[in-house]
């Protein structure tokens, strides 16, 4: 029981790791904030715009530069077959209107673009695509929000249920940050995928609560322990599993690889929120209530 | 005898998921069992097509042609090229399950067939391509009862056109706006855009007044057969070529009365080519005049039903200016024969998404479920050192899958993309449950099995309603795109918390009284 004797000695400064990550995260939002209006960086299906997909090879080293001077905010992407690794498309991105951005490009590549044979393309006004992310943020706090209540009722005592809170939002925050200087794009899918990690970072949150604050046998480091086993394994298989898929879906579809990415990056958030966060604080509460 | 009581109850969880498992393959595969079948589905049939009239539709299964059975598109298209075209007519007998339809003709009618589906279930637009827009009134916030009529106009509009395989729905968001989703599935119409978001103004003026307009108040009928409506004449225009098409239409009693008054009013003036009244029918649409008539002298104060309108096609090869000349034809008879639509609109989302990579696609996600339950299997089986768990935890996901796929096909709900990230997201929080049920189940403490087993119930309940809430905002959200992933998880947590789990858990205390 060594490591219970030191995690009683010092789970309280242990506290402070996911304190002070917390805190950073907030003011580089913060900073980022103020600096892009936003605490994302968003691609086309929030901001409005073209994605136009080309299913023809096209040598890009040449094009990119001539196209990135007419297509504003101009995004290229390559599509390749899994098993042969050849280009079988080229996505292209940008914030100028559908018919506009597709004549551009009709003219540096010479042939005519034909929706739905050579070629695929995706248009979203910015008026839709800014209400879009507003309901969607709006859809992350109502869910937020009842996730709280449902939590408060399951638990029906005050600081463990905020403390399953605080570290759902914790993982979320931390991604953000995270997500952030990557730099990825995010789109509706990724913010979708953010809903995922409140489910995900709940389940092992209710284990571990539920097992030191409803059980009564063992000591508290036992019940501890014995939430460890199966939650680590939970997020374990997880995590293997979705890097697993994100290996395969990479480079074909980039609406899953952004799913897969942000939830492995929330559950590795996860890992440390649930095993420290949470245990420190349920610790403090159960040991003060003796 | 508590014991006996018991052993029944028990069963009976396993006995629902084999039951429901099932189900859900006979609900996803079909009876008879739908890859046993033969033949090509048809998939598009205009109303105007002499097949249609004898009573061939969209969905109807072509088994035979000429006796020759039919097993797949390439012999279809083998057998209809090997007869058409010819300088004779031909008589053929097409044989589809239900009846016989015979063709007499130099032509074969334009008809699109697919392969026959080997499931039930249907995928989402994002998979199996289509197009899919989203609309709403320009600078005008609609109330409900205007998008619906709204709907009705678009869809008699594009089913004028020929579209059969459409979804044209009413659709609001959360902040409260209304629009109008158009989902097509298959290939993308190439005026789309046009069709769907011109208001189609048709008019036809005599000077300054007003004969008729399209709609059925002022026109009685269209003509769309060979003999009412054709394209005339091609020749060279001022750049490229340019074809002249024309069709018939009938006016109602009150336009034809309207149109004698006006011409009676007219001069007669007589040229080296004949006489004409002194002015023209100007056909405009969308305040765009399309072609400008000469009215024969006869006409003049004449109450005539049957009118000739006429228009041009262009493009840079004969041929080009054809296929111009046919399809806004095509466009003109639909905005006469609908009307046009109350305001003006404007397109604030559209997708075309071809069929191109949606196979490939569907493999790569099976392949990466594929090697993730193998992850989590091979995890499992490191953690806790028993195969059966291990082979009882995979057996329980891939029967969640296919309960959730049984149940989208049962429900008609199409699986599209995020409605494939719905079903991921199920399956993690699946397996996150049995492990807990499992752990539950390994660690011997004072309380026996079945009071531990219940325990475990009690956490997943938890987790259940606390996901469940979170996804019901968006149902509503981004106007219903994000849907798909709302339904499929909730249908998979749900299926997952009252059928698969509960098994399993089941399984668990069969392999412990072992």
């Amino acid at each position: 029981m060594n490591l219970g004797k030191f995690h009683d000695k010092h789970y309280k400064k242990l506290l402070l790791i996911p304190a002070i990550l917390i805190v950073l995260s907030l003011i580089y939002l913060g900073i980022f904030y103020s600096n892009h209006q936003d605490i994302i960086y968003k691609d086309i299906t929030l901001t409005g715009g073209t994605s136009i997909t080309v299913y023809e090879q096209i040598d890009l080293t040449s094009l990119e530069e001539t196209l990135s001077n007419e297509l504003v905010d101009l995004n290229i992407r390559e599509v390749y077959d899994l098993t042969t690794r050849q280009q079988k498309a080229v996505i292209f991105e940008t914030t100028t209107d559908g018919d506009e951005a597709k004549s551009i490009l009709e003219s540096h590549l010479g042939y005519e673009l034909i929706l739905g044979e050579n070629s695929d393309l995706e248009f979203t006004g910015s008026i839709l695509s800014n209400s879009f992310y507003k309901q969607l943020i709006i859809a992350i706090l109502i869910a937020f929000l009842f996730m709280a209540i449902v939590v408060f009722i399951l638990f029906r005592t005050a600081i463990p249920s905020v403390a399953v809170i605080i570290s759902a939002f914790a993982d979320i925050v931390m991604t953000l940050v995270f997500i952030d200087i990557i730099g990825m794009k995010m789109s509706t899918a990724g913010i979708v995928a953010f809903l995922m990690l409140i489910g995900y970072s709940v389940d092992t949150d209710i284990l571990l609560t539920t097992r030191m604050i409803k059980r009564k046998e063992g000591t508290l480091n036992q019940r501890i322990k014995g939430a460890m086993s199966p939650g680590l394994t939970m997020t374990l298989t997880s995590l293997f599993a979705f890097l697993a898929a994100l290996f395969v879906v990479k480079s074909f579809s980039n609406i899953l690889t952004q799913i897969f990415t942000i939830l492995v990056v929330g559950l590795v958030f996860d890992l440390l929120n649930t095993w420290i966060t949470n245990v420190s604080i349920l610790k403090w509460y159960v040991e003060r209530k003796k | 005898m508590v014991c006996g009581e018991e052993e029944m109850k028990l069963g009976f969880k396993i006995w629902l998921l084999i039951i429901v498992f099932l189900l859900s393959l006979l609900s996803i595969f079909g009876m008879p069992i739908k890859f046993m079948e033969t033949g090509v589905v048809v998939t598009n049939i205009d109303s105007n097509n002499s097949l249609f009239e004898q009573g061939l539709r969209q969905g109807q299964i072509i088994t035979t042609i000429n006796e020759e059975k039919i097993k797949d598109i390439e012999e279809y298209t083998r057998i209809i090229s090997s007869i058409y075209p010819t300088q004779e007519d031909v008589k053929t007998t097409i044989l589809t399950k239900t009846g016989e339809y015979i063709l007499f003709g130099k032509e074969f009618p334009e008809l699109i067939v697919a392969k026959i589906p080997k499931t039930n279930i249907k995928l989402g637009l994002d998979l199996a391509g289509g197009s899919r827009a989203l609309i709403k009134a320009e600078n005008k916030s609609l109330t409900r009862e205007e998008i619906n009529d709204l709907v009705d106009i678009t869809s008699n509009r594009l089913n004028a056109f020929g579209l059969t395989d459409l979804k044209v729905v009413p659709t609001s968001d959360l902040s409260g706006n209304h629009f109008m989703r158009i989902e097509i599935a298959g290939a993308t119409p190439k005026d789309l855009k046009k069709l769907i978001s011109e208001q189609g103004k048709f008019e036809a003026k005599i000077g300054n007044e007003t004969v008729f307009e399209g709609g059925n108040r002022d026109i009685a009928s269209v003509g769309r057969d060979a003999a009412n409506a054709r394209i005339e004449s091609c020749g060279q225009a001022a750049s490229g070529y340019a074809c002249r098409f024309s069709f018939l239409i009938t006016l109602s009693g009150d336009a034809a009365k309207k149109h004698a008054e006006i011409t009676d009013k007219l001069e007669i003036n007589t040229t080296s080519e004949g006489s004409y009244l002194s002015e023209k029918l100007d056909l405009i649409l969308d305040d765009k005049l399309v072609d400008s008539l000469l009215i024969g002298e006869g006409l003049k104060g004449r109450v005539e039903t049957r009118i000739s309108i006429s228009g041009l096609g262009s493009g840079a090869t004969e041929e080009e200016a054809y296929e111009t000349a046919k399809e806004e034809m095509k466009q003109l008879q639909t905005i006469l024969m609908t009307g046009s639509l109350p305001y003006k609109l404007e397109i604030v989302k559209l997708d075309t998404i071809s069929p191109l990579l949606g196979e490939e696609f569907i493999n790569t996600i099976l392949l990466a479920a594929l090697v993730a339950i193998l992850v989590v299997a091979i995890i499992i089986f490191i953690r806790y050192r028993n195969w059966k768990s291990s082979l009882a935890l995979v057996v329980t996901t891939v029967s969640e899958v296919v309960i959730i796929l049984g149940i989208a096909s049962m429900i008609q709900w199409n699986i599209d993309l995020p409605g494939i990230a719905g079903i991921l997201a199920t399956l993690g929080t699946g397996i996150d449950d049995l492990i807990i049920i499992l752990d539950e189940s390994t660690h011997g403490t004072i309380l026996n099995l079945k009071q531990r087993l219940k325990r475990a119930f009690t956490i997943i309940m938890g987790a259940y309603f606390t996901s469940l809430v979170s996804l019901l905002p968006l149902m509503w959200a981004g106007a219903g795109l994000l849907k798909g992933f709302a339904i499929t998880t909730i249908i998979g947590i749900s299926v997952g918390v009252f059928i698969t789990r509960p098994a399993f858990s089941e399984m668990i205390r069969k392999f412990k009284k072992e």
